[in-house]
């Protein structure tokens, strides 16, 4: 017998987006509007139902990444509505990537010899955007491919977590160090520092996650900061970075302008924020991924974007439920790091546009437009909702055997 | 697997320790510089507002109409040109000429970023333009224009630039503040010299060495640390060494034996040097920074440029003696001045710099009233007792003599402040001080730039703070109703 916390959740959820919609396609007035205020809330309930059916998964963790690739959505209809149809589009490819992970967990109880295959397919992708990448914003981190670009980075975080649990549960730290060290190399070479700081910082907790060991820890977070050092010392754009940081309005009219205009954003808000459909949201610059966050609190308020970040929380808090319920080191590894990937990474860009860290081109989990960072965070919950079906399995087998 | 479920339960907490971190900075750092983000001429959401709402009026304490906007929608300031000039860099500008003024400053209520949900449907539905908020400052602009008057009829003044404040020291109101030269915001390019940077408000951006106004502080610190110096008898020969360099006094005079109270009278530099040295630089700071000196400046009705002392260690026994004269790297803006004065006046308290008295919605509702707020504690009531002797003995028969009117009780620090501008030597004029009276709690702050050779603060600035007293006796219903 499963209890479904989510249920009430969910039908709260239905209802916020029900209303969002319906406002701003009484604004838009155009029949997408409309369908969008009625096929949002109908797919959160499809899904929630459907998936619930056919698997043992979380529903609450379900609603609760729903609630936030909606909030994407609603934020992308308001500001440029194109994008929110793709982005739907992305949602779907996202659901069936997840329905694939879920899968895969049930399916590869260990993942054996594959972890090869994947080690190499990862370092392939991860050396793609060098050989074939174009330069945005100072990065080389995206693929084109027929008209489509893909981030191959968002996609290896998911090989990335599989391989690592496998190694630290059992135990073979070189290759978890030859692995995360590849990786790490591969993305200073695209100067992409963001991704690169959250794979360092999984990797690490995944590795102090398993072995407790205290003081290697600390080493390599010494080494870290190192490195860090090291990238600041000797990479010009790293220094502008963190001079934009510390002082956004010595440079506002170049390299200061993307953070200021998000704190102006952020004052604007206030408290209850403008109103949905209100402010000027579009006047940030990357408002629909890197700057989603400062979009959310100008129009719904800093108290509406502090209960995004306990969305978040509790995300956080149902992904550690679920990997402490596992009985299998691997798998509870695996869910704890898909869990971690997703909570740095928020951390990582809200702090960015709030500045309490120096920015870092990465998306806000399941909110940013874009594929490449939906499909890959829905995989990643896709991994957790897998252990947490078989932690159900596990559950139903001890019944049966206690009646037997 | 339970030392691994223990693990993942620190992992989670981690976590969310990080996540009220980010919750406890944003809204730390949205409290306190949020209407400093948000009134930044840089902000496109002000220019949007601004095509669709009508701006408020602004009026001074006694109900006079500093600006408002007609049917046009253009910014209408006072009919003299005489009365614009004066509180034009105050109030700012249209054309945003003037950083920080209550016109740029106060956009969130001028242009209605107040109003509530019911205001902004009622005006849905009745199809008026929106307005903003009307706000009532609390500075008199007759003041203003008086003491613009004064700069120009004292021929030591006449033509200089400087910057003047009138502050309540009770609570903390600003009376009056101007800055020299200014301009007609109506016709900007008129009578502009470019030189003499007359968009720049000297009063709150400006910051300039105190000069011996910062013995003000010197004198407290010593009163707190080294309080049996106060009944000793210094000697002043005129050319106290520190390694290697001689201290001179104004006019290289030579002021013999006095005490304390008598070289803060006379402003002897050598006996003030010799005071910071014996003080040591960490304790003559400890009580600057109780001063607000280095201190990130967060009022909330204004924006006030830092102010400065050196935070180097290891300072030299001459560069700490110069602190003890306002010299060396000490700067100070005349509206932080004031401020010290103002301290001296109120035993020991210095109060927050008000600017607005009310701002009421279109409707007439109030939508926010003043309150005084004390900005920090600079000293013990017992030492500003102290302060306040010295201070009116420098008025009575010191260097701050022509401060004084026959009727008021005026307590004062004149101050000549040596600096180089352009590579070339330039000397400021200071005056800070006070009314020693309940009835008028007000402390002024002068600051004239540039004076001629031979002139001090004692005859450039403190003929400037006697007209100000002068008009406070004169009109008291004006300044404190």
């Amino acid at each position: 017998m499963s209890k479904k916390p989510g249920g009430r959740l969910t039908v709260m959820v239905m209802l916020f987006y029900f209303t969002a919609f319906l406002l701003l396609a009484l604004r838009n007035a155009v029949w997408q509007g409309y369908a969008l205020a009625l096929c949002v809330p109908a797919a959160i309930w499809g899904g929630t139902h459907v998936l619930g059916k056919c698997f043992h998964i979380d529903t609450l963790l379900f609603s609760l990444t729903n609630f936030l690739c909606a909030l994407g959505i609603l934020i992308l209809y308001d500001t440029n509505p194109v994008l929110a149809y793709h982005q739907v589009v992305y949602y779907g490819v996202g659901l069936v990537g997840m329905v694939i992970c879920i899968y895969f967990m049930r399916a590869f109880r260990t993942i054996r010899h594959l972890g090869f295959v994947m080690i190499a397919v990862s370092f392939a992708f991860l050396a793609l955007p060098l050989l074939i990448g174009r330069e945005t914003y100072g990065a080389k981190n995206w693929i084109y491919f027929h008209g489509v670009s893909i981030q191959p980075s968002e996609f290896v975080k998911i090989l990335l977590i599989l391989i690592l649990a496998w190694f630290m549960s059992r135990r073979q730290f070189i290759p978890w160090f030859l692995c995360a060290v590849g990786c790490l190399l591969f993305l200073m070479l695209q100067k992409d520092l963001g991704t690169a700081l959250l794979y360092y910082g999984v990797s690490l907790l995944l590795f102090f996650a398993s072995t407790a060991n205290l003081p290697l820890t600390l080493l390599g977070l010494l080494g870290g900061g190192g490195a860090a050092v090291m990238g600041y010392r000797m990479f010009a754009h790293v220094k502008k970075r963190v001079a934009i940081w510390r002082n956004p309005w010595s440079d506002y009219e170049n390299a200061g302008y993307q953070i200021v205009q998000s704190l102006m954003a952020l004052a604007s808000g206030s408290l209850l924020g403008v109103g949905l459909g209100l402010g000027s949201p579009t006047t940030i610059p990357v408002y629909e991924t890197d700057f989603i966050f400062s979009v959310i609190c100008e129009q719904f308020g800093l108290i509406f974007g502090v209960c995004v970040l306990l969305i978040y929380v509790a995300v956080i808090w149902r992904g550690t439920t679920i990997a402490m319920a596992s009985r299998h080191s691997f798998q509870g590894l695996a869910a704890m790091g898909a869990t971690m990937m997703i909570g740095l990474q928020t951390f990582i860009i809200i702090g960015g546009v709030i500045k309490l860290i120096p920015l870092t081109g990465i998306t806000m989990p399941f909110v940013s437009s874009g594929g490449s960072s939906l499909v890959s965070n829905m995989c990643l919950t896709g991994l957790i909702q897998g252990v947490a079906s078989l932690n159900e399995d596990d559950l139903e087998e001890d019944l049966r055997l206690t009646e037997m | 697997m339970k030392r691994q479920r223990i693990l993942f339960k620190c992992l989670a907490f981690l976590f969310f320790g990080l996540f009220l971190i980010l919750t406890l900075y944003g809204g730390y750092s949205v409290a306190t510089y949020g209407n400093r983000w948000f009134s930044s001429n840089k902000n496109p959401r002000v220019r949007a507002q601004k095509e669709s709402v009508i701006a408020g009026d602004i009026y001074d304490r006694n109900g006079v109409l500093l600006a408002t906007t007609d049917e046009n929608g253009n910014r209408v300031y006072q009919a003299s040109e005489q009365a614009r000039r004066a509180v034009v860099h105050l109030l700012g500008d249209s054309q945003r000429n003037v950083a920080n003024g209550v016109e740029s400053f106060q956009t969130a209520y001028l242009y209605g970023f107040h109003s509530s949900f019911g205001e902004l449907l009622g005006d849905f539905f009745s199809g008026t333009a929106r307005r903003g908020d009307n706000l009532y400052l609390t500075i008199d602009s007759r003041l203003c224009q008086r003491m613009i008057e004064s700069y120009q009829n004292h021929s030591s003044t006449s033509g200089k630039s400087g910057a003047a404040v009138v502050m309540n020291y009770l609570t903390g109101e600003i009376l009056a503040e101007i800055s020299l030269p200014t301009f007609d915001p109506l016709q900007v390019t008129a009578g502009v010299d470019a030189d003499g940077e007359p968009f720049w408000n000297r009063a709150t951006q400006s910051v300039y060495p105190p000069g011996s106004t910062f013995k003000i502080v010197t004198a407290a610190s010593a009163l707190k640390y080294l309080p049996e110096l106060a009944e000793e008898e210094f000697e002043c020969t005129g050319d106290l060494q520190l390694n290697g360099h001689t201290i001179h006094d104004y006019g290289n005079t030579v002021h013999g034996r006095l005490d304390l109270k008598e070289a803060f009278s006379v402003s002897c530099n050598n006996i003030f040097a010799a005071l910071a040295v014996e003080l040591t630089d960490a304790r003559l700071r400890q009580t600057a920074e109780n001063f607000g000196f280095n201190d990130n400046f967060l009022f909330k009705d204004m924006v006030v440029e830092n102010s400065r002392y050196p935070v180097r260690s290891g300072r030299s026994d001459y560069e700490v003696g110069a602190s003890g004269f306002g010299q060396s790297s000490i700067a100070a803006s005349p509206m932080h001045m004031c401020m010290v004065a103002a301290a001296v006046g109120a035993d020991g308290v210095m109060q927050e710099p008000i600017l607005l008295r009310e701002v009421q919605a279109p409707s007439g509702a109030t939508r926010m009233t003043w309150e005084s707020r004390v900005y920090r504690k600079a000293m013990e009531a017992d030492i500003a007792a102290v302060m306040q002797n010295y201070m009116r003995y420098v008025v009575t028969s010191g260097t701050g003599s022509r401060a004084g009117t026959r009727s008021m009780i005026i307590c004062g620090k004149t101050g000549t402040a040596e600096s180089t501008l352009k590579g070339k030597p330039v000397n400021y004029g200071w005056f800070v001080g006070y009314v020693d009276d309940p009835a008028l709690p007000f402390a002024v702050s002068i600051l004239v730039e540039n004076i001629d050779d031979g002139q001090g603060g004692g005859s450039t600035a403190a003929p400037i703070a006697r007209d100000i007293f002068q008009y406070l006796m004169d009109y008291p219903e004006r300044v404190t109703q």
